[in-house]
């Protein structure tokens, strides 16, 4: 047992800073299938015509292709095209992209939710459409879409080990480097595991607090616990 | 003659292959309540929501005092501040404490200023009676509070005429009384007021006309006393008598 830990601490330096990797590829990745998944989620549901179908077509391209295919293309494809991304920028727009198709169909889903009746009484009080939807159908919709985007942040910190295909230096391609130089591939992954299960532990209960905090009577969907 | 609040004029509309609005004109005036009754499918929810254009109609014209109402105008935002509108199911926000729900309106729409908004906003509350409730959301609200506040978040916009589709049709029997309550007290008031509704007692009690709308027209219109005593057409007496057996029916239960 002594020897178990002795080993984890020696390479939890390396392996922390494996973590630390992730967990900003985890958080570029997210901020940025945020920023394109919003936007998409709103041309898809409001959208008319070319804009809706420029959604659709995004949506459905990006989660019907390999994440794998995607990173790579974006990695060795790319410079094809006189577009060169270092390794880290490359993994975040992979996964950002990727993440984006799956969060704008959460938020559409999370609109779609929202009672038609709201958006009515919104623009009967003459609200225009626009004011309806930011004022009154997306802080509705961004509440209910917590539990699922929880979800895709879970999702997100294991995902980010794929980014070692293209020698990304996160958690899992440290781990990789550990057991090439101490030949203990168990008992490193092991800790590997150990350590992705903590911290998307602490990640869900952080989410939890949040989903806690913004609940409004009547308007939330965690148990009453 | 009092001015003309109101007016609708020869208004079509079609959902699909049923004809739902066959030419429909009506005027109402200022400070009149104008109760519209009629067989469920006769279009009494459409004509008002073509009003605000909620519903965009298929032809036919509609004016508030002089300014026409037209879709696609830039001042169509500004002419639905004028008409307020009070739903079946109330369309609370839901996300917006009682108090925040009246003030969201002046604040988002009039760009009020958040202090004065939120006095008003107390105001009607006040008005209504929900000065209480202010800090509750609507989850934490019974449907004829729920009610009073979506009257209060209509008034806080200060209307010219004030739209009722139905108010008291999803509210359990006891919660009617407090809802009508504050309807009485604004057509008391002085509000010019559109009401669907099948309660004769409001009715008999606030309105100054009745309209009865069937297949898509005014059938037939005049004094409650008229509609309700001695309407003119067969049809008339026939839809009357029956609201009157179920308003009844409805009393009996209750005492039973």
């Amino acid at each position: 047992m002594v020897e178990h830990i002795e080993y984890f601490i020696s390479i939890w330096p390396e392996l922390f800073k494996g973590l630390v990797v992730s967990l900003q590829l985890s958080a570029g990745a997210l901020l940025l299938g945020l920023v394109i998944g919003l936007p998409m989620a709103l041309m898809r549901t409001y959208g008319k015509g070319i804009v809706k179908a420029l959604a659709v077509a995004y949506i459905e391209l990006i989660r019907g292709t390999p994440m794998i295919v995607q990173l790579f293309l974006i990695y060795y494809g790319l410079p094809d095209l006189g577009i060169l991304l270092d390794r880290i920028p490359a993994a975040i727009v992979a996964l950002g992209i990727n993440s984006s198709a799956y969060q704008a169909e959460y938020f559409r889903g999370a609109i779609l939710s929202i009672d038609e009746g709201q958006g009515m009484a919104a623009q009967a009080l003459g609200m225009t459409k626009q004011q309806a939807i930011l004022y009154i159908i997306l802080p509705q919709a961004l509440r209910l879409v917590i539990p699922p985007w929880s979800n895709e942040v879970i999702y997100m910190v294991k995902y980010t080990s794929v980014a070692f295909l293209i020698a990304v230096p996160e958690l899992m391609a440290r781990g990789k480097m550990i057991i090439s130089e101490t030949f203990k591939p168990l008992e490193t992954l092991f800790w590997v595991g150990v350590i992705y299960i903590v911290v998307l532990s602490i990640i869900a209960k952080i989410v939890d607090l949040i989903e806690r905090k913004l609940a409004i009577p009547g308007f939330q969907m965690i148990r009453e616990d | 003659m009092a001015k003309p609040i109101l007016r609708v004029e020869n208004v079509y509309k079609k959902f699909k292959d049923t004809e739902v609005l066959k030419g429909l004109s009506l005027t109402v005036y200022e400070g009149e309540v104008v109760v519209i009754i009629g067989p469920s499918g006769t279009g009494k929810s459409t004509l008002l929501r073509c009003i605000n254009r909620l519903t965009e109609p298929d032809s036919g014209d509609i004016y508030l005092e002089e300014q026409k109402i037209e879709p696609g105008k830039s001042n169509l935002s500004y002419i639905r501040q004028q008409i307020g509108m009070v739903f079946q199911d109330f369309n609370l926000f839901n996300h917006l404490t009682a108090l925040q729900n009246v003030a969201v309106g002046p604040i988002k729409v009039k760009k009020m200023e958040k202090n004065k908004a939120m006095e008003l906003a107390m105001k009607e509350l006040e008005r209504v009676g929900m000065a209480e409730k202010a800090g509750n959301y609507p989850a934490e609200l019974s449907g004829g509070q729920k009610q009073r506040v979506a009257i209060a978040r209509a008034l806080a916009m200060d209307p010219k005429i004030m739209l009722f589709d139905e108010p008291t049709s999803a509210l359990d029997p006891e919660l009617i009384g407090e809802v009508l309550e504050v309807m009485k007290d604004l057509a008391n008031a002085g509000m010019t007021m559109m009401v669907v509704s099948h309660e004769m007692g409001f009715a008999r009690e606030a309105a100054d006309r009745i309209v009865f709308l069937e297949d898509g027209v005014v059938a037939e219109m005049g004094s409650p006393e008229k509609i309700f005593n001695n309407p003119e057409k067969e049809r008339t007496r026939e839809f009357i008598s029956k609201i009157a057996r179920l308003n009844n029916g409805c009393k009996d239960q209750e005492v039973l």
